[in-house]
């Protein structure tokens, strides 16, 4: 399980710089969410 | 009991990563110079404010979405809009639905203070927000948005609340 956390840290903080510095994965997300939340408020 | 603490654990783990990027795309466009698509963004601070007469507002019905910012509190989005009889409207769909009143907030807090900037085709607009919930007028507002959009907006929607149409009015 150790190890388990560990990658899971590893993979929010890649995730967090990805999304804030490289370019379109922002806006990936966005595209995203929005289709995840159009669909559940309909 | 211990394997299914272990598979929360391990579900509610792994919904950080997604749940970490929403949050950080999100965070991003709140300090950015206007919104994405989906993510309010910060105050618009780029293009010309304009001054002047009011505007001939029938090119906004070529245009897919602008921005729109509330002075209070100054963050924007970017929404649909239509020109009517020579006025502008902007509108908020879902509103009856509790996801649409937890993703929409802002036709709450324009109804409270409705001084707001318009962002269209990088020209930047002073206007006022003032709702409208009934009236024959909304017939035709309400066909001039089913003509230019995929929507279903109805009078019957506006004045049932499922809508909130607003007016973007002259500043006074």
């Amino acid at each position: 399980m150790k190890m388990f956390y560990q990658g899971i840290a590893i993979a929010v903080v890649v995730t967090a710089l990805a999304v804030a510095f490289v370019p379109g994965v922002d806006e990936y997300v966005e595209g995203t969410a929005q289709r995840i939340v159009g669909s559940w408020a309909r | 009991m211990d394997m299914i603490k272990r598979l929360v654990t391990i579900v509610a783990c792994l919904l950080l990563i997604p749940a970490t990027a929403v949050l950080t795309a999100a965070v991003k466009q709140r300090y950015a110079d206007g919104p994405n698509r989906f993510f309010s963004g910060g105050p618009l601070v780029a293009g010309d404010m304009h001054t002047g007469a009011e505007p001939d507002w029938s090119f906004v019905n070529e245009i897919v979405t602008i921005e729109l910012q509330l002075v209070d509190p100054p963050r924007s989005r970017r929404i649909w809009t239509v020109e009517h009889g020579g006025k502008l409207y902007v509108w908020s769909g879902y509103m009856g639905t509790t996801v649409g009143q937890w993703w929409k907030g802002w036709p709450p807090q324009a109804e409270r203070d409705g001084r707001a900037i318009l962002r269209i085709d990088g020209k930047r607009y002073e206007r006022q927000l003032v709702r409208i919930t009934s009236g024959d007028i909304l017939d035709g507002i309400t066909k001039a948005i089913t003509d230019h959009y995929p929507s279903r907006t109805t009078r019957a929607g506006v004045e049932a609340g499922d809508v909130w149409l607003f007016e973007a009015a002259p500043r006074t």
